[in-house]
């Protein structure tokens, strides 16, 4: 068994500062090894949302701790969560989430401008990135002229352009046909199978059945973990 | 962090400005306009008060003038009885000047006449400025034809005398004017110079009083007192006036500059116990220049004031569209944080794009100052001067709203819960 690069332990989110107050996550309890892809399915409510916000290190645990690839993380500052989301947490987002001012290229480069490495320097590895995910002859336009496929597919080249230990997936093919969200998938699985770590969130079966294991939440608790 | 990073989130900051042009631009015009008019306010203040330096530094900062005035006329019988109205410097005063003032380069006499001049049939009225030569040189009355006056002049009484060139046109006489002969009261006075076409201006003329309405005439002193005399009749609509003035003017220049002041109190007592009906006036173009650059320092404070009004309301204008901005680009924002950007990148970002148009909009605007400066000085005449100053100041000033008007929609846009400006539709 590798080390987990993901491990929550005894976790706890409540929302408002005072009683009564909302209590989402009761006492979560969860290993992602590397290289793992696990799925994170639940009804809306579940909290499925907050456990992604915690993992992607949008937010703090109330109690419990997260250790990413070994460091507790459930204390870091703002700060210090940023830098964690820039160089370790490759996101995906339901809604692609691209700058629509900014090309194709541009928005590969955004998360290039919050971290150490140079801009002028990385400029093949960003070519790289979007030939992986097919785009090399859309690097110049814009969002708005590309379909929605593609937008995801640059939303990818996005999360994997400073290598991050953990892909992050929230209903990746949420906004997609089925064919364009099998593409989408596919790519996704390539991914892993290249070694990536990946947890992807969806309300989908047949989507969370595709991944290594399927952790479902009802009511801030673990019900059912294991293979999908 | 490297400055290379910086300018590449500048490059990308820009793409928002680009992306909506009619908005940038719109935002952009208050801080063009307020630039603008800082840099036409300053610019017609710079242009005054050189014009001012030029009017009042003509007449020497080093020269106290001294002009004799016409007391007022205690409205009697008995006294309108004696015809010859005689008042004014005399020529004792002039040599007690010279004798007890210390300090003193020159005390230069002048004595001021009306005169008919006659050419043929053709006649001009006249002023018959009787001076030394020096006089010409303190004021710089250059001959553009011929020669100045001469100490040789004087002292051969000769009757020669320096014109200025709008009287010949007025006189007709359009041949060479050196040796033409004029008839001045019936003395024939020959022309040896015509004076460069610079006339006095403003309260330079007023403290030479030199008349806007007649020709000057410079004669040599020595000989305009021999044929003339102090003593000069006006027939004006019906009555006659005599005047007996021995010197109309004395024109003092001091050695040192910071005994200017000094010397001319010490000239005011001297006069004020010889003269206590105040026929005289004490011209010190030194005082004059200094209260009038107060005043105009002042005008020109009031007049930027004014102006960076526009400029305020021109970064009130950039902090409401960037207010506006931040609500509209929450899910931008949020997008950016979850991407690894710290509260401090989120606030360069938009004090980049404030910056930008402000400092932009202030370039702008040093153009349409420039554009205004010179519409307004082609249609009025009006002198203006832009400095260099005067720009860096505009630029600077804008580039600061920029910062000002930022500050707040950044910290706004800083402050966003990641989370809810992600999930923000």
């Amino acid at each position: 068994m590798k080390a987990p690069i993901i491990s929550l332990q005894g976790v706890h989110k409540y929302y408002g500062e005072h009683e009564p107050r909302l209590h989402v996550l009761k006492g979560i309890n969860l290993d992602v090894a590397e290289g793992e892809y696990v799925s994170i399915t639940g009804t809306s409510g579940s909290g499925k949302s907050t456990l992604l916000n915690l993992l992607g290190c949008l937010d703090n645990t109330s109690e419990g701790a997260y250790l990413l690839n070994g460091t507790d993380v459930s204390s870091y500052s703002d700060d210090e969560l940023s830098k964690i989301r820039n160089e370790d947490i490759g996101f995906i987002f339901q809604s692609f989430n691209l700058i629509p001012q900014l090309s194709v290229f541009e928005n590969v480069q955004v998360p290039l401008l919050y971290g150490p490495r140079s801009i002028a320097a990385t400029t093949d590895l960003c070519h790289q990135v979007i030939e992986s995910v097919g785009l090399s002859d859309r690097s110049e336009h814009r969002p708005t002229q590309l379909s929605g496929g593609e937008c995801q597919r640059v939303a990818i080249a996005r999360a994997l352009i400073n290598d991050p230990v953990l892909l992050l997936a929230d209903e990746p093919t949420g906004n997609l046909d089925t064919n364009t969200g099998d593409e989408v998938l596919a790519l996704i699985d390539d991914l892993h199978q290249q070694g990536r770590s990946v947890v992807m969130i969806t309300h989908d079966p047949d989507v969370a059945n595709r991944s290594q294991r399927r952790v479902d939440l009802r009511d801030g608790i673990i019900v059912e973990a294991g293979a999908a | 962090m490297i400055p290379q990073k910086h300018l590449e989130m500048v490059r990308m900051g820009l793409r928002n400005l680009v992306g909506y042009p009619m908005r940038t631009v719109l935002t952009m015009l208050g801080v063009v306009f307020g630039v603008g008019s800082v840099i036409a306010m300053l610019a017609l203040g710079a242009g005054a008060e050189r014009e001012l330096l030029k009017e009042i530094g003509r007449l020497g900062i080093q020269n106290i003038i001294i002009n004799s005035i016409k007391p007022e006329e205690p409205d009697t019988s008995s006294q309108r009885s004696n015809w010859i109205s005689s008042y004014g410097i005399t020529f004792k005063d002039h040599r007690q000047i010279v004798d007890t003032i210390p300090g003193i380069e020159k005390a230069l006499p002048v004595h001021v006449s009306k005169k008919t001049v006659w050419q043929g049939s053709k006649r001009v009225e006249g002023t018959l400025y009787a001076v030394t030569p020096e006089h010409l040189d303190m004021f710089q009355l250059n001959t553009s034809v011929g020669r100045n006056l001469t100490h040789l002049d004087d002292e051969k009484l000769s009757r020669v005398c320096v014109v200025r060139s709008g009287m010949l046109t007025e006189l007709g006489i359009f041949q060479d004017p050196i040796g033409f002969p004029l008839n001045i009261d019936n003395e024939t006075f020959y022309i040896v110079g015509v004076l460069q076409d610079d006339s006095f201006l403003g309260y330079a003329r007023k403290a030479l009083s030199v008349d806007a309405k007649s020709s000057e005439i410079y004669v040599p002193y020595s000989t305009a007192l021999r044929r003339h005399g102090t003593r000069s009749i006006t027939r004006r609509s019906g009555s006659t006036e005599a005047t007996d003035v021995e010197l109309n003017q004395v024109v003092i220049s001091v050695t040192d500059l910071d005994q200017v002041l000094v010397t001319a109190r010490m000239l005011g007592s001297l006069l004020e116990r010889n003269h206590p009906e105040k026929d005289y006036e004490l011209v010190v173009p030194l005082e004059v220049l200094s209260q009038r650059q107060k005043t105009q320092q002042v005008f020109n404070m009031a007049l930027v004031a004014i102006a960076s009004i526009s400029l305020l309301v021109g970064g009130i204008g950039i902090a409401n569209i960037m207010l506006a901005t931040v609500t509209e680009r929450t899910k931008e924002i949020g997008v950016r944080r979850a991407l690894g950007a710290r509260r401090r990148h989120i606030i360069a970002q938009f004090l980049t794009e404030t910056t930008t148009i402000s400092t932009i909009g202030g370039g702008v605007g040093v153009l349409v100052g420039i554009g205004l400066v010179q519409v307004l000085t082609f249609f009025t005449g009006w002198s203006a001067a832009i400095t260099l100053s005067s720009v860096a100041l505009s630029l600077s000033i804008s580039m600061a709203v920029g910062i000002v008007s930022g500050i707040y929609p950044a910290r706004r846009a800083a402050g966003l819960d990641p989370i809810s400006a992600l999930r923000h539709e």
